[in-house]
């Protein structure tokens, strides 16, 4: 693997099993930024790294044939030094330059800049973006991330891979278990450990658990805005009762440290099983009722389509994963393919009107919202017990671990020797939010908070 | 919708905060300066129907200008100082600075050096803080109701920001 590679054959490798029908699921440079790889993962769920060597600090960039690869370029040049040939004009996405070059030139008449954060005027996190506009229609739209960028990543090196949990885990809370879990299975797999059931199981009642406080709160979200506060708050209440059953199943209500590397401390007895099992149904029916209530509200229900239409053809090609891409049709869905979790039989759900609008995603939601409590509900049969992987093959110097998250899918890579040489961690916000900036552009600007919440996205694992 | 309402009118009642008699306010401009949106999270459902805190007087405003409290989360990166001391400058006097969770007050920080300034007590003084990682929706309302409390008998703060914002 730290062969160099001629740069035609390694943009033959990634452009050949692109064509194979695998997807780009990720790109960093090395620490020192001597190699940049390639993560790719077929459908059936395996992955592959295709690496190759700078010279004199410059590899070929693969962004015309992977557009999706092109925030990660733009990382691995501010983070790593490396330059990619063929990435024209290389744009800071990390570093900010202040100077107004940086951002996409837009000429014509009556087109203006507006400027819009980091700070905003509710309760968001931390970013700036620079809309191009003619009147309120958006020609384009540049998202400045990573005012939250803390070198997280940059930090874990040089520790053990027990200690580079809590990088992996403290860079978001609303997805911690399941950049935990992505983090915990590259680190197993780089051990050469398997999970056995009981801690499979463990791991996924805890990834359910995330994603059903946070599709909830997404559902408020999309409320919020087109500021709709009954069914902003009938939802909000719901996440509210989610996170509570959190805190009384596992001590925190954002199920911050359950998830380990190796193994799980997770227990839960009878008695809360059962209590957990009788507060999802009724938070389940409780939902039902709301989401009954908002279809039959019309001037709610004709906000919401061909608002922020994301075609199937666009979110392939800019790499969308999660609700976003399966309401544009793609059916991918990670859970469909994770021998180390217990997702047996499952199946990702797509809307019957699949047309990639706000519509869609917020249907989107609620489908797999009831496809979340069916498997609670058949996980909370029986009491929990720790459990720990088992020695199933050779340590390697590389790991893998990919996890849908509720955001999509999230790709952990470490690199290591006796210590963290390079941890990658590559979000659904991450893969996202050039999808967000895509479905705004020809939107009316008062339409962005609406588009910007059907997505919900989070700024802190992405700025890591 | 009116059944909707009616519900949510009932969850109010569960939580164990005191009434709304104070006949008081606090204009909240809240400021991310890094965190990892645990804080945010939370601040977000102290309007959902179980606190509710508007009742209380207790309202986030969309300026600073309009701002009686900074109430800033996460250790401050490298990347947000500046924004932070600029919606901080901007506020009217008197002012608050309120550190909201356990990164904003420097616990247990991850991050390189060169990203990461540390907590916000670095980089304007602060005048309550609010422990927690992240800190419940209880331990934030009612830290803030103590904050109406304290009312004008609250220690006198901030002469001028030594801090140059230009660029």
């Amino acid at each position: 693997m730290t062969i160099p590679a001629a740069f035609a054959s390694y943009r033959e490798r990634v452009g050949a099993a692109l064509a194979d029908g695998a997807r780009f699921a990720g790109l960093h440079g090395t620490s020192d930024g001597a190699l940049v790889r390639t993560l790719l993962a077929d459908p059936d769920g395996t992955t592959r790294v295709e690496t190759v060597a700078a010279k004199e600090g410059v590899v070929p960039s693969i962004v015309d044939i992977a557009p999706a690869a092109g925030w990660d370029e733009r990382e691995a040049h501010d983070l790593q030094g490396v330059r990619f040939a063929g990435h024209e004009p290389l744009r800071p996405l990390v570093s900010h330059d202040p100077a107004l070059e940086r951002w996409v030139p837009v000429r014509g008449d009556d087109v203006y800049q507006l400027a819009v954060g980091p700070i905003h005027a509710g309760i968001i996190e931390s970013g700036h973006f620079r809309f191009h506009l003619v009147g309120d229609r958006i020609l384009h739209l540049d998202a400045q991330l990573f005012y939250k960028h803390r070198g997280l990543e940059r930090a874990a090196e040089g520790k053990t891979l027990h200690e580079g949990l809590a990088y992996a885990s403290r860079a978001c809370a609303a997805c911690s278990v399941a950049n935990g879990v992505a983090y915990a299975s590259t680190c197993e797999q780089a051990l050469g450990l398997v999970p056995t059931a009981e801690l499979r199981r463990a791991r996924t009642i805890l990834l359910e658990l995330e994603r059903t406080w946070s599709h909830l709160n997404d559902i408020a979200a999309i409320c919020a805005g087109v500021s709709l506060a009954a069914g902003n708050n009938r939802f909000a209440a719901l996440t509210e009762r989610a996170r509570r059953l959190n805190a009384a199943l596992t001590g925190h209500r954002f199920l911050f440290h359950t998830v380990r590397v190796g193994g799980s401390e997770l227990a839960l007895d009878p008695d809360q099983i059962w209590a957990a099992r009788e507060e999802l149904a009724s938070i389940n029916a409780a939902a039902l009722r709301g989401w009954r209530e908002l279809l039959f509200n019309t001037s709610f229900q004709d906000r919401l389509p061909d608002i922020g239409v994301v075609t199937a053809t666009h979110a392939e090609r800019l790499g969308a994963v999660g609700p976003g891409a399966r309401a544009a049709g793609l059916t991918q869905d990670l859970r469909a393919n994770s021998p180390h979790l217990a997702y047996e039989g499952f199946s990702a759900v797509v809307p019957e009107r699949a047309a990639g609008d706000v519509q869609a995603r917020f249907e989107q939601r609620a489908l797999e919202l009831w496809q979340t409590f069916a498997i609670l509900d058949e996980l909370l049969d029986h009491p929990i017990q720790p459990a720990s992987a088992e020695p199933s093959g050779d340590e390697q110097p590389i790991g893998v671990g990919r996890v849908e998250s509720p955001r999509g899918a999230t790709s952990c890579i470490v690199e290591r020797g006796d210590r963290i040489e390079r941890l990658r961690l590559r979000t659904g916000s991450y893969a996202n939010w050039p999808v967000v900036a895509h479905a705004a552009t020809d939107n009316l600007l008062p339409d962005f908070p609406l588009i910007n919440k059907s997505f919900e996205l989070c700024y802190a694992c992405v700025d890591r | 919708m009116l059944t909707l309402l009616r519900d949510l009118r009932r969850l109010r009642k569960t939580i164990d905060l005191p009434q709304a008699s104070r006949g008081r306010s606090l204009a909240i401009r809240h400021v991310d300066a890094g965190s990892c949106n645990g804080c945010e999270h939370e601040l977000t459902q102290l309007s959902n129907p179980y606190y509710d805190l508007q009742r209380f007087g207790l309202g986030i405003v969309a300026s600073p200008r309009h701002a009686d409290v900074l109430l800033v989360a996460g250790a401050v990166t490298t990347r947000m100082r500046e924004p932070l001391l600029i919606a901080y400058a901007a506020m009217p006097e008197p002012r608050r600075v309120v550190a909201l969770g356990d990164c904003a007050l420097g616990c247990n920080l991850l991050g390189s050096a060169e990203d990461l300034i540390g907590p916000v007590e670095a980089i304007v003084p602060i005048d309550l803080r609010i422990p927690g990682c992240p800190p419940t929706p209880e331990a934030i309302a009612e830290a803030l109701l103590g904050l109406i409390d304290r009312g004008s008998a609250a220690t006198p703060t901030n002469g001028p920001i030594l801090v140059d914002v230009g660029r």
